[in-house]
């Protein structure tokens, strides 16, 4: 008992003096930099690309540090808030920044990084604090949307990519006739349901010339085209895997992978894990064509601002925290980020080199069309993703119909959303 | 001996039932040790399976890229620390509110056992701010002084329970012999209630051992990381290496069981003699 | 007890202190300022203006969250019931039958007991695999002994997710009630029972009216911890089902809906979601000091 004691005590003892021993790399008159992110997989890759930075900022260093996904949130919200926090933050994108930005704990840049005028407002609008219109990071990536496929089940079995909705069916029942899985669909880990919705159902609702009628306040969720686009998504379920309701994100990315299932509708930050976990299967991606009664007449690629890197207000290197952020505005950052992370580069004038990636982007631009229940559906609680993808999922399970659903959404969309103009 | 045969019978029909509840407890356990042993390919395309050629590449693997070293050491520390803090207080406490009578004993009682209802996660924020202005961010003393905390309502629960049941006349035949109240304590009470410690203290080893909640929220530097935090890191990292994913598990439960197995007669006893009474 | 009592109540501070000091500053202060919270409106994590009762409206009273907190509130209503039926019973029955066959009883109490040690996340990550449509030994089982009907998407079907959740739950816990019941049946002098059977009664009748009452403390300590555990249950339903508790929502219970609305519900997520912190607390506090109440009623002395 004693000796318990004395242990407790040496131990608090010791605990104090660590305490307040001066932090590390202070003494060499060099500033850390400490940036936080939830990307814990590329922790190695992004202290690679700030090596580039350090090289040209003699003085500065910069260290990336990630923490886990679900859990960043709160973790940001107390660092950003406290002393011990971060200088920059990787951020989430539309309305899951407003609290962040309300706390007051961001800088604004819209001054402080001039480049930010070259990125398309599209972009920006990820970073942007909904109350003062002020941008509050620099963006830095864009994801898109696709049907991911096996270009090896496919051959075999005489599919080919698909020009037409008629074509995607067809190839689907060709591949069950084969016992190939068709597509690979998560429906259990229910935050897919919006994005699948997506894919399948945006030419259906008409995409972007839908989202501007929406904010304007001209058409509802309860219009019979975005009933419909809910009835099409469910519609290619008898082409998911059997039981699909009880199939969660990692069995779906399993069937996938294990070359069960030729197909996965998804966004393309799936690639590098599929390349990793199956190295032999050659990937292809395709955007799904207009399905019948579609709005619009050819395919659009679904994608949004995955997020963006803000300065915190409390860092105390203010100036080389800015100094990065404006880095990361660059090209030199962007295609960095772009061929290392292999992912789409949000800064204007770079370009993915992965083929696969290139051809996302490349549609992406061409038809761009927007995720709506995060760009625009994601500021009122709660959000209109969570709302989808709880009445979706009703659908899709067979206990609630599409017409519902869409009521829900409207309603819940209706205590807090007020249409432009 | 006409009851010879059915009774022969039924005791192999209990056997029978204890075997295949053993299976159903164990079963799943098995599969992520055997998993553990297989190539990770094999396990993407087969996610359950018997291993066809096992390997132990996963631990070596597991071990060497996620510093479990410092993160196991960490986690021992800490929840050594936690779990010894918590018993001794605990006991301390439960001792007088079990045997004396004083006035305010029933609404300190109710004081302490009240927390067995408040969900300490629930005031995450107040905690955090809270370590904040006391230094203790980043401290693995706060995170023990929190673990120790919360598992006071627990411990005072089970530890009251035991010492209600204690014979009091070796207490009072010491106490007419003039033996002071700490030393009664300590060469009485304490050895007495061993039994009981066991079981507060087995008990409150799996939560803290397993908690990655709060270091995730409370610690920032990694070489201060428990191994629960260190594996959710690490299963960030690795995420489509489930063969290392599951060896960083088992790697992670191994010594929990361990201490289980060794600490599971004084458990049974403390029941027995605790709730059981 | 013969010493004076101002001399006491200093051994009392003595030996209470350290463990009330420590418990106040460390749970009880952080909770009370989480109640204190929930009376202000928020912006991100600034407070704002004192909000009075507004957040407690909202919560309760405001589309869609009144409806999610009901059907939350029943889901945990069925957890516990769920529980109290398949683990405790269990738990009772495998602690009878290890109390008359003690050999090798403790080797099946430690198997028994072996999941309690693994975390609530690594269970809902075993059991998600276990149960899949895609992959799981549970339907390929079914299968390879021809009860193809019986196969189903488990955690995928809403009218059976939320009893799975149970069962899986109650697989790990079930050490909990089987130690303290064998505990409590070990306590129980024999002859008690024996002399009921002589007296006629059969075994099974025996039982229920003779040990049965007499490990009523046990029930009650263990219903009483079910009960907690049951409507703070958070860990596995989340991995086995996401922050929305699966399709349809088929498994939300209200620590997922605190989840929710603390990480994902906009700017004032601070005081809508104390201020449902605060309303599951009053509940799971009032009543468990019902439950109390009422089991330490039945109570059998002996």
């Amino acid at each position: 008992m004693r000796r318990f004691i004395a242990g407790v005590l040496s131990m608090v003892i010791a605990g104090g003096v660590a305490a307040c021993s001066p932090g590390a790399g202070a003494a060499d008159g060099d500033v850390k930099l400490s940036v936080w992110g939830w990307r814990t997989e590329d922790v190695t890759v992004y202290n690679k690309i700030f090596e580039k930075f350090e090289g040209t900022h003699p003085g500065i260093d910069v260290e990336y540090r990630a923490y886990k996904n679900t859990e960043y949130n709160t973790i940001l919200q107390t660092g950003l808030s406290g002393d011990s926090g971060p200088d920059l933050a990787q951020l989430r994108a539309y309305g899951e920044l407003q609290p962040a930005i309300a706390s007051g704990g961001l800088l604004a840049l819209d001054a402080a990084v001039p480049r930010l005028a070259s990125f398309p407002a599209a972009t920006l609008d990820g970073a942007r604090g909904r109350a003062d219109g002020k941008i509050y990071g620099v963006p830095f990536a864009i994801q898109t949307m696709h049907v991911v496929y096996n270009k090896k089940l496919f051959a075999d079995n005489g599919v080919a990519p698909p020009q037409t909705w008629q074509q995607m069916l067809d190839g689907a029942a060709t591949l069950q006739r084969k016992k190939i899985i068709p597509f690979a669909v998560n429906v259990r880990d229910d935050w897919m349901i919006p994005i699948e919705h997506e894919i399948f159902g945006a030419t259906r609702y008409g995409g972007a010339a839908f989202e501007k009628r929406v904010l304007a306040g001209e058409a509802k969720f309860t219009d019979p085209d975005y009933v419909a686009s809910i009835e099409t998504y469910a519609g290619t379920s008898k082409y998911w895997q059997p039981q699909f309701s009880g199939v969660g994100y990692e069995d779906a990315k399993a069937l996938f992978v294990s070359g069960k299932a030729a197909m996965f509708p998804g966004g393309v930050w799936e690639l590098a894990g599929f390349r990793k976990s199956a190295p032999d299967i050659e990937l292809g991606i395709f955007s799904v064509p207009p399905s019948p009664g579609a709005v619009l007449d050819k395919a659009v690629t679904p994608g949004f601002v995955d997020g963006s890197f803000g300065v915190a207000t409390r860092t105390r290197s203010k100036d080389e925290a800015v100094e990065l952020a404006r880095w990361m505005a660059t090209p030199e950052f962007g295609q960095a980020f772009s061929d290392q992370l292999i992912q789409i580069s949000a800064v204007p004038g770079t370009a993915p080199t992965d083929p696969l990636l290139k051809q996302a982007f490349d549609a992406y631009t061409a038809n761009p069309s927007p995720y709506l229940m995060y760009a625009d559906f994601s500021y009122g609680t709660p959000p209109g993703a969570e709302v989808l993808r709880t009445n979706v999922s009703a659908v899709l399970l067979g206990t609630g119909n599409a017409t519902d659903a869409a009521k829900e959404l409207q309603r819940s969309v209706d205590t807090w959303f007020k249409p432009r103009g | 001996m006409v009851s010879t045969a059915p009774r022969i019978g039924r005791a192999v029909g209990v056997q029978v039932l204890l075997w295949a509840y053993a299976g159903v407890a164990f079963g799943p356990l098995l599969l992520v040790l055997l998993g553990s042993l297989r190539g990770n390919r094999e396990i993407m395309r087969e996610p359950l399976g018997l291993p066809t050629s096992p390997t132990f590449e996963n631990f070596g693997r597991a071990w060497a890229n996620a510093s479990l070293s410092t993160y196991l050491l960490n986690s021992v520390v800490i929840t050594v620390a936690a779990v010894t803090l918590c018993t001794v207080i605990s006991l301390m406490a439960a001792y007088p509110l079990a045997r004396w009578r004083f006035t305010g004993r029933a609404l300190l009682a109710a004081y302490f056992l009240s927390g067995l209802m408040l969900p300490i996660k629930l005031g995450v924020l107040p905690i955090f701010y809270m370590f904040q202005s006391m230094g203790l961010v980043d401290s693995r003393i706060g995170l023990t002084l929190l673990y120790a905390a919360g598992g006071i309502p627990f411990s005072v629960f089970i530890l009251m329970a035991f010492l209600r049941g204690l014979p009091t006349d070796i207490e009072e035949a010491a106490r007419i012999d003039g033996v002071g109240e700490l030393r009664l304590f300590r060469s009485i009470v304490t050895p007495l209630s061993r039994p009981a410690i066991a079981t507060v203290a087995v008990f409150q080893l799996a939560p803290t051992w397993n908690d990655f909640f709060f270091p995730l929220i409370l610690l920032r530097s990694s070489e201060k990381y428990t191994i629960p935090v260190g594996l959710s890191r690490f299963f960030g990292e690795f995420s489509t290496d489930r063969g290392a994913l599951y060896a960083g598990l088992v790697l992670a439960v191994l010594p929990l069981v361990v201490v289980f197995v060794m600490a599971s007669r004084q458990v049974v006893a403390g029941l027995t003699a605790g709730i059981g009474r | 007890m013969a010493f004076r009592s101002g001399r006491r109540l200093g051994w009392v501070a003595f030996f209470c202190g350290p463990a009330a000091v420590l418990y106040t500053v460390f749970v009880v202060v952080p909770l009370a300022t989480a109640l204190w919270y929930s009376f202000y409106g928020w912006q991100g994590t600034t407070r704002g203006a004192p909000a009075g009762m507004a957040n407690y409206a909202a919560v309760l009273g405001d589309y869609p969250y009144q409806e999610q907190v009901l059907k939350a509130f029943w889901h945990n209503v069925v957890f516990f019931a769920g529980t109290m039926l398949v683990q405790n019973t269990v738990g009772l029955g495998l602690a009878v039958l290890l109390h008359r066959n003690p050999r090798g009883k403790r080797m099946f109490q430690t198997l028994y007991s072996l999941p309690y040690l693994i975390s609530p996340l690594v269970v809902g990550y075993l059991w998600s695999m276990m149960l899949s449509p895609a992959f799981g030994p549970v339907n390929a089982g079914l299968q390879a002994v021809g009860l193809d009907g019986l196969t189903r998407p488990w955690l995928g079907d809403p009218a059976i997710a939320l009893p799975v959740v149970v069962l899986v739950n109650a697989w790990q816990w079930i050490g909990c009630p089987m130690l303290i019941f064998g505990a409590a049946l070990a306590a129980v002098p024999a002859e008690m029972e024996e002399a009921a059977v002589i007296d006629g009664a059969s075994a099974w009748k025996a039982f229920w009216q003779v040990r049965f009452p007499l490990i009523m403390p046990a029930v009650g300590a263990v219903t009483l911890l079910t009960f907690v555990g049951c409507f703070n249950v958070f860990d596995l339903v989340f991995a086995l089902g996401g922050s929305s508790g699966g399709p349809g929502q088929s498994m939300d219970v209200l620590g997922l809906l605190f989840y929710r609305i603390a990480f994902q519900g906009g700017v004032n997520a601070i005081g809508l979601s104390s201020a449902l912190a605060m309303v599951m607390f009053v509940v799971v506090f009032g009543v468990a000091l019902v439950v109390d109440r009422s089991l330490r009623r039945r109570e059998v002395p002996w």
